[in-house]
């Protein structure tokens, strides 16, 4: 958990744009104009925005201490104005924190932090103490006291708007209840109009944060919500960025941030999920971007000598042997080789030369390489001639045309082939980096004009497709260049640079980031909270695992409660929270909304005309998306953005939760047929069984077993016999339904109990016997509890474990 | 009547209650079984050579609110019919319907009166006792009966002797609804000859068939009730005379022939007394329609289907039947018993019935 002194700000778009307004502008001014996507838009939302900043603040200080929060808020009028006081239990704040924490717009922005918190959410309480400040020219007042300190501290901050710098213009000890914790009390221009939203914040808050009391006074109304559990959320690890979530402005200043000098100590280091051989990777992909690949050529076969001859040409005083030795060795290294690049060639001259040196004793020098090199290369690419005609004849048109007739449809005619192919290769050839060392871009203009040309002079089309297969084929023979990246420092001033590192990071394939850093809520929990907040009478709850969106892992849970004294005309109540937020204005722009609405709800036995939309009945669909990243619609954060990743998640989630439900509405359904059938067969089987009883003068029979059977139910009965001075009980369970049944049956007895049957317990209480047995009694089986009581004695039983519904007790 | 029938009608129901009563109090589920009533659950008896119900049965159980409704009205009603029987007294199927509506409780009411029908032939089946014994009359009155015979019938106002020629007018004589009650004296009777329609058993009254031919001449109406084929089957019994059946040529005909010769598919547990397999059928048939060149109508649909059942139908797998179907349903068309008037009033009696029986070997 991150805590309100360094989660302010935490967001780097933002903060960038922030801070590169502050320099041209005041604070006040840039406020003033960013207000609506900061929610301050209007007095009623903007009361609801610091309201929420600060109760989301005091959740995460007092998590973060370990500390079950205890929350206080306060809204008042006063005169003209609202006065809002939040207060918490959290650990306190010392005088040199507290200014940063509640005044400086851009205090701790930890860029690279990647770990599931709350102040993800909003601008902070800054933003709340500066409205506060600019609608009432009141300074924040806050007292605040550590844990153990003798007494509290009470501040009042103003924040200098010219120079973005809080100022404490009050200091004195003060006395304060709380034993530990922060109270901030703002003055502010608002009103109530949002009092539907800030019930609907607070009372969402408690459902999600079972672990926390909270308090709300305001003028009209003050509720309490009590705690569901003691248990604080699990505390999460912060984790390194992962590199598919990464910007480009954040790389860079990372960049500028490592220790690290090298590329791969970089990637090793800052990220997770790479280790020394994705850092390859990533620098292979970086290489492709930065140096471009180099284009291979297949070389001329050996027979040819083409290179070797071409080599002993242009190798001069080295004796006729040991030239012949080191032609034929470049010759034959080539020649073992489908397709040779040019820093291929470059070490193979280098492998000769090396060899030959080592058996003749005669030197090469660097000079000596490169000529071999050039000569080497011409011949593979067969330009060395000057004539006009070389390029049509060159090696590299074969080649081409080979690569280019393989990359395109059949239809294309030979001719056309080989037009476009002469016409790629020229670009090659005109190329000034003769190791034809090209770009992934530089390639696609290469094709892109050689096809335009082509589609000029020989009056056909080559399209998208037929370019983008020509492009794919070549760069697929192309190959990574064995250049050393550039050092971290050079890079972290090489804004291009950078960039084809972001990109070569997006390009490679990096396992999905841990998911430790996030803390959901657990369906227990959700459970705990729903049942805590809604009266209903089904609850249910889902957590799915972890997936990755964005480079960012994410978690969604979802929530269900059905029936009881919920509202049972109008739509569901979808509650929406990202990062234990609730989330209450925008309801229709947030995908969890859509997701709700395209789920068939009718399938899990809920009302929904039309087949779509927001089902209807006493239902509440709670969802809450935890991520380190969570994608919002707006700056202002009220709906999360229609990513599909996310989407299915919530989607997935949901309908696990409501898979409980449908069994559930089944049940009820079935026992509410049970019910009338019982209702209806309770009235028909007495008059039976009296009218046979008339109509064969027989006294009227007893028909708890028949009814029992017929409606597979469990019956209970007690056969009492006098036995000497007392009297044998025997109560007996016959089990008439299909499946095992388990009772908890407790028997309370006035008179001590003795020879009690097998399985079963007493207990005395205040004269009192409870006799207690828990069968478990077979579908079509019985079992029976015996005991000997003195002949006074009254019972009394108690069955539980079975629905009453299916339960049929007689006492005798 | 017999008090006698009466006291063990009567016993009979009482058992019936008492099964229930005896269900009640060993813990079971209060039911009764009767055999299945449909057209699969039927089968020939080999020995009385009529069809009668097969070993599979359907259970009236009270383990649905249905079922529950239809044993407590069981046993309404077998309070009801017991008490009929002491006191004597007789009601109609119908009356039986609004009796109920008179019962205490609401729960006991039938719905309609095919529920409570229904429930009088379940209690007929499993109690062994036919619902005339129990004192249940159908709505509709038996047919009648025009010819030489000579009978005794017991009513209430004391013993009749009626000669079924001599002493009625052209309507004949009709059929209580227990012909049990009467006694046969005397006849002269070559063959009984079953009709279907009014119509037709006019003519033959009219062209004076009955005394031409000797003759029993009955009137079926349609589909016969439990009164005509019970003194059809006296008749062919007691006194031995042939039973020959003509109708219209159309399936809904042959099924009254069915019905006649082997009993029908609700009442085959009551054929060994009601069923005649010894009737023939002497038209129309199929092959008539093609011999006789008869003016017809083509087969609906309805028709058609039908025949196909009746094809499946037990009562209809003889060779006779099975040529007679599939021709018709080759040249697709029906003809009624009025279709021989095409050849003048006179063709029925004169040509067609003498030139059926004599191939039949009845004349």
């Amino acid at each position: 958990m991150t805590s309100l002194q360094s989660t302010l700000g935490d967001e780097p778009g933002i903060a960038e744009e922030l801070a590169s307004n502050q320099r041209a502008i005041s604070i006040a001014e840039f406020f003033e104009k960013n207000k609506h996507m900061l929610g301050f838009d209007s007095g009623a939302r903007g009361l609801v925005t610091a309201v929420k900043e600060a109760v989301d603040n005091a959740l995460d200080a007092a998590e973060e201490a370990g500390i079950l929060p205890d929350i206080y808020v306060e809204i008042r009028e006063e005169g003209d104005y609202y006065r809002l006081i939040v207060e918490d239990n959290g650990p306190g704040l010392t005088k040199e924190s507290l200014p940063k924490v509640f005044g400086k717009l851009l205090y701790g922005s930890r860029f690279h932090r990647r770990e599931q918190a709350r102040g993800q959410q909003g601008i902070g309480i800054s933003a709340a103490v500066l409205y506060s400040q600019l609608t009432s020219g009141k300074p924040a007042k806050i007292t605040s006291r550590t844990q153990g300190a003798a007494q509290a501290e009470y501040f009042e901050l103003i924040i200098d708007t010219d120079e973005n710098e809080p100022e404490i213009s009050v200091e004195k000890a003060t006395r304060w209840d709380r034993p530990h914790g922060t109270r901030i009390d703002l003055e502010m221009e608002a009103n109530m109009r949002a009092r539907q939203q800030l019930h609907d914040y607070i009372k969402h808050t408690a459902v999600v944060n079972p672990h926390a009391r909270l308090e709300l006074r305001e003028p009209q109304e003050h509720f309490k919500f009590e705690r569901a559990t003691d248990q604080l959320p699990e505390e999460t690890e912060e984790i390194r960025p992962h590199p598919h979530g990464v910007e480009l402005g954040t790389v860079i200043k990372m960049l500028n941030a490592t220790d690290s000098h090298s590329v791969s100590g970089f990637l090793q280091n800052e990220f997770t999920r790479v280790g020394k051989k994705t850092a390859e990777s990533v620098i292979d992909a970086f290489r492709d971007r930065h140096f471009g690949r180099e284009m291979t050529w297949r070389p001329p076969a050996g027979h040819e000598r083409s290179v070797s001859s071409a080599v002993t040409e242009a190798t001069v005083n080295k004796g006729q042997e040991a030239t012949a030795a080191f032609a034929d060795g470049i010759d034959d290294d080539l020649s073992s080789r489908e397709r040779v690049s040019h820093h291929e060639l470059v070490a193979a001259v280098d492998a000769s030369a090396d060899a030959v040196e080592a058996d003749t004793g005669t030197t090469f020098g660097t000079t000596v390489r490169e000529n071999a090199v050039e000569a080497a290369w011409g011949a593979t690419c067969g330009l060395e001639e000057e004539a006009d005609d070389a390029l049509e004849e060159s090696r590299l048109v074969g080649d081409l045309y080979d690569l280019v007739d393989g990359a395109t449809s059949t239809r294309k005619d030979d001719e056309v082939v080989h037009a476009f192919a002469v016409r790629l290769a020229g670009k090659f050839a005109d190329e000034e980096d003769q190791r034809h060392r090209l770009t992934e871009k530089t390639l696609e203009a290469f094709v892109d004009r050689a096809a335009e040309l082509t589609e000029e002079y020989d009056d056909v089309t080559f399209g998208e497709t037929a370019r983008e297969n020509v492009v794919e084929a070549v760069w697929a023979v192309m190959v990574t260049v064995p250049d050393d990246p550039p050092l971290v420092r050079e890079l972290a001033d090489d804004r291009d640079g950078a960039s084809d590192l972001v990109e070569g990071m997006r390009a490679t394939d990096i396992m999905a980031p841990p998911t430790r850093c996030l803390s959901p809520i657990s369906a227990d929990l959700i459970e705990a909270g729903l049942r805590k907040e809604f009266d209903a009478d089904f609850y249910a709850a889902a957590t799915r695992d972890a997936g990755v969106s964005g480079g960012d892992p994410f978690v969604v849970e979802a929530g269900i409660a059905y029936g009881g004294e919920l509202e049972a005309e109008g739509s569901a109540n979808i509650l929406r929270f990202a990062n234990r937020v609730p989330l209450v204005y925008q309801r229709g722009a947030c995908a969890t909304t859509d997701v709700v609405k395209r789920i068939g709800w009718r399938n899990y036995g809920l009302d929904q005309p039309g087949g779509s939309g927001v089902p209807n009945g006493p239902v509440v669909i709670m969802v809450h998306v935890a991520s380190t990243n969570v994608p919002f619609t707006s700056e202002s954060k009220d709906a999360v953005a229609n990513v599909p990743e996310i989407e299915d998640e919530i989607e997935l989630a949901i309908r696990e939760a409501s898979r409980e439900l449908k069994r559930y509405l089944n049940k009820r359904r079935s026992m509410q047929k049970r019910r009338q059938k019982q209702t209806v067969l309770g009235a028909i089987l007495p008059e039976m069984a009296t009218k046979v009883a008339e109509v064969t003068g027989n006294p009227e029979p007893n028909i708890d077993d028949a009814i029992a059977r017929i409606m597979n139910n469990v019956l209970v009965e007690r056969h009492v016999e006098t036995n000497g001075d007392g009297q044998a009980v025997k109560l007996v369970v016959e089990n008439h339904s299909s499946t095992n049944e388990s009772l908890e049956i407790t028997d309370i007895v006035t008179a001590e109990p003795t020879n009690l049957s097998d399985g079963a317990s007493v207990v005395e209480m205040d004269g009192e016997w409870f006799v207690s047995w828990n069968p478990t009694v077979g579908g079509g089986e019985e079992s029976a509890l015996s005991y000997d009581v003195s002949s006074d004695a009254a019972f009394d039983v108690d069955v539980k474990g079975v629905e009453s519904e299916k339960l049929t007790v007689t006492e005798n | 009547m017999s008090t006698e029938t009466d006291q063990q009608a009567r016993e009979q129901l009482i058992d019936l209650a008492a099964q229930f009563y005896d269900q009640f109090q060993l813990g079971e589920i209060p039911h009764m079984d009767v055999p299945t009533r449909t057209k699969s659950n039927i089968e020939l008896d080999e020995d009385l050579g009529v069809w009668v119900y097969g070993d599979r049965t359907s259970r009236r159980s009270a383990n649905s609110v249905a079922g529950a409704r239809k044993l407590l009205k069981a046993v309404y009603t077998i309070e009801f019919l017991a008490h009929q029987l002491e006191e004597n007294r007789s009601s109609t199927l119908r009356e039986l319907y609004y009796i109920s509506e008179s019962w205490d409780n609401e729960n006991a009411h039938f719905n309609d009166q095919d529920e409570s029908n229904q429930l009088i032939e379940d209690l007929e089946i499993v109690s062994a006792v036919t619902r005339e014994d129990f004192h249940m009359r159908p709505e509709e009155s038996g047919a009648t009966v025009l010819g030489p015979l000579h009978l005794l019938e017991q009513t209430r106002r004391g013993e009749r002797e009626i000669h079924c020629q001599e002493d009625v007018g052209e309507g004949g004589y009709q059929i209580p609804n227990n012909p049990d009650t009467i006694e046969f004296l005397d006849h002269d009777a070559e063959f009984i000859l079953a009709v279907e329609t009014g119509g037709m058993r006019d003519r033959l009254v009219e062209n004076g068939f009955d005394e031409d031919y000797g003759a029993l001449i009955v009137h079926l109406g349609g589909q016969p009730a439990r009164a005509t084929r019970r003194i059809i089957k006296r008749l062919h019994d007691e006194l031995e005379i042939p039973v020959t059946v003509f109708a219209d040529g159309d399936p809904w005909s042959y099924r009254i022939y069915g019905s006649v010769a082997y009993g029908s598919i609700k009442s085959a547990h009551l054929s060994e007394y009601l069923a005649t397999p010894e009737a023939q059928y002497i038209g129309i048939q199929p092959e008539d329609i093609v011999e006789y060149d008869l003016p017809t109508d083509p087969l609906s649909d309805s028709d058609t289907n039908a025949l196909e059942s009746e094809l499946e139908d037990p009562r209809f797998q003889t060779d006779y039947w099975e040529e007679q179907i599939e021709l018709q349903l080759e040249i697709e068309k029906k003809a009624e018993q009025q279709a021989l008037a095409s050849y003048g009033l006179d063709f029925v009696t004169d040509t067609y019935l003498p030139e059926r029986l004599s191939a039949m070997g009845i004349i």
